[in-house]
């Protein structure tokens, strides 16, 4: 079953332990103490927005109809048939940043080091997404509609 | 039973099956394609050239793709003429194939330019994995290439053939490369980026003759010089596949017209891709927005039209994003403000330190346009609010800020799902 993120504004810090987790979950070394040292490759998911006095974290929000895909001229990005989520196939994706021109929400970032786009993947090979366990106030949830 | 025709097998005839199978699974969809090859990933054949992508990644559609959907692909099959009284199309083979909803996917051809040479051996169009695979052939016998045109076709196929290691020089008739995707300050940078990485670029300089026989080419300009090369690429645009339809009843302009809902002026003949020309939301008028994703998406909405599910395409624009020898590059429905304009206004900045360019162009209180150039992360949500014409009002001073993201425009858009609460 598809699972989206859903963020409680009123307690988000903006204190960007989220950011931090997420970089750190998707270096090569996988601990903070080591990818520190990885500088150029840590490039988090999400990314902490401030307007109008409160904070919005904004990652993927794994769209119904999503525009990446339609967008994908290399058939990186699939639509999962059955769960219905994004699907990215590192392995294709040839950094001609269609996708990032494309997402609604600017969530998915050209890494220009790699040469293939960056974007959240849920953590699909941890238990749950690392934000979610890093964020202080709990104010991201994670949850199938 | 009902029969579907579709000529052209890529991302537009391709989505439009798709579309109709979501619905519909007893009409018989046949699709006719002209080329020998199943379907690609067509904007993917310079990367391939380059080397930057394997043959099996260039594939699209598997052959399961058309047993699985009940789809019948025939290669190797071109139309043509369209005969809409007696809803028959006739190929080159002289097959005949009847009708009762035909669909026109048949996509853009390369322009071949009127020069004197141009037929020659050894000089190539670059639209096809046929095209390709002869230019890849002569690859091992090829140290110099001129390409003729500075467009996004054109700087692709230079980019692939400087990978392979050839020498290239890349002719641009007007003052600046991408001239049609661009402006001057982004086009500079991008050339200077080329430049950096080995690719000569010749502004103002127009192709004369093609002269040479044997395996020896070279290309005379309108100055009368003349630069020597084994291999020319002309990259001198696209134009709408139109030729079996010419003799019809269906109503070409520059493109095949579509309304909204991507019909032809004949009620049961659909159009989709870089064939059909439709609205275009940032020039106010029908245009040809020759890119995969409308393809994709025009594709779609005639098969959803097709199957009875009536849907109103809303119209699309330019939009191009392509990354430069790592400089990353958007670009967005209308990139210059031309004499004739009114009521548009620009806003720009140009960070020389970062290298990068943000430019948007404005009418009323509507995006019609941007330009990124380094720095396109924010590039999406500039598509979202060109795409759904939103009152950028009050964004005016955010907009171009680095911290520009996606709850500056939260307040102003109207979301299915709320993931704020
Ligand atoms: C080198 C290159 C790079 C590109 N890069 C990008 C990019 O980065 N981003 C982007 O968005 N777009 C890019 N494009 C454009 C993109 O490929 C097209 O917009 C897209 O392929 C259009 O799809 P389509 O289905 O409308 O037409 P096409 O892909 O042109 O397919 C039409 C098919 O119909 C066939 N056909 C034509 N006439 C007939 C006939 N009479 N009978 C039978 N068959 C016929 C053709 O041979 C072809 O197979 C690029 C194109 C090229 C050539």
């Amino acid at each position: 079953m598809k699972k989206k993120f859903v963020y409680k504004v009123d307690k988000c810090l903006g204190c960007k332990s989220c950011e931090i987790a997420c970089a750190v979950a998707h270096s090569t070394s996988g601990d903070l103490f080591n990818a520190v040292n990885e500088f150029d490759a840590l490039s988090p998911r999400k990314k902490v927005y401030a307007s109008s006095g409160k904070n919005y974290p904004v990652s993927c929000k794994q769209c119904d109809e999503p525009q990446c895909v339609s967008a994908c001229m290399s058939g990186a990005l699939a639509v999962d048939p059955k769960e219905k989520n994004v699907l990215y196939d590192e392995t294709r994706c040839v950094g001609c940043w269609m996708c990032v021109m494309a997402c609604p929400y600017g969530a998915i970032k050209p890494d220009k080091k790699s040469k293939k786009t960056v974007r959240c993947d849920q953590c699909k090979d941890k238990d749950e997404p690392q934000c979610l366990k890093a964020c202080p106030t709990k104010a991201i949830l994670w949850t199938s509609s | 039973m009902k029969q579907i025709l579709i000529i052209g097998n890529s991302a537009a005839g391709i989505s439009c099956a798709e579309a109709i199978r979501e619905y519909d699974q007893t009409s018989k969809i046949v699709m006719l394609s002209d080329e020998d090859t199943p379907s690609y990933y067509r904007c993917l054949i310079s990367y391939y050239l380059a080397g930057d992508v394997k043959k099996n990644n260039l594939m699209y559609k598997p052959q399961k793709f058309y047993s699985d959907k009940n789809i019948e692909l025939v290669l190797n099959k071109k139309v043509i003429r369209v005969n809409t009284k007696k809803n028959r199309v006739s190929c080159e083979d002289k097959s005949q194939y009847d009708y009762d909803i035909l669909v026109i996917a048949s996509g853009a051809r390369a322009h071949i330019p009127d020069i004197k040479g141009v037929r020659k051996k050894s000089v190539f169009v670059f639209r096809s994995l046929k095209d390709i695979k002869e230019i890849e052939s002569l690859l091992p016998i090829t140290k110099t290439a001129c390409v003729l045109g500075g467009g996004l076709v054109g700087i692709k196929a230079a980019y692939a053939l400087r990978r392979r290691n050839v020498e290239v020089k890349v002719l641009v008739k007007s003052n600046q490369i991408l001239s049609q995707v661009l402006d001057a300050e982004a086009a500079s940078l991008v050339q200077k980026r080329l430049e950096e990485n080995g690719i000569e670029i010749l502004l103002g300089q127009d192709a004369d003759e093609i002269i040479g026989e044997g395996d020896i080419r070279a290309v005379k300009i309108t100055s009368g010089k003349i630069f020597g090369c084994s291999l020319v690429v002309l990259g001198k645009g696209v134009e709408p596949a139109v030729d079996c339809v010419e003799e019809s009843d269906i109503k070409v302009n520059y493109g095949i017209v579509g309304n909204e809902f991507l019909q032809s002026s004949v009620p049961n003949v659909f159009t989709a891709g870089d064939v059909c020309e439709s609205l275009d939301i940032c020039r106010g008028k029908n245009a040809v927005n020759a890119i995969w994703p409308v393809a994709v998406e025009q594709g779609r909405c005639a098969g959803l039209n097709i199957s009875g599910h009536a849907t109103v395409y809303p119209g699309s624009f330019g939009m191009n994003s392509t990354d430069f020898f790592g400089l990353p590059v958007v670009s967005l429905g209308l990139h210059r403000i031309e004499k004739d304009d009114q009521g548009l206004e620009e806003c720009k900045v140009f960070d020389a330190a970062q290298g990068t360019y943000k430019k948007i162009i404005i009418r009323g209180d509507r995006i019609v346009g941007a330009i990124f150039v380094g720095a396109i992360g924010s590039s999406g949500i500039f598509t979202r609010l060109i795409k759904e014409q939103v009152d950028i009002s009050s964004l005016r001073d955010k907009l171009l800020e680095d911290s520009f993201g996606y709850p500056d425009i939260s307040g102003l858009i109207q979301e299915k799902e709320q993931s704020y609460v």
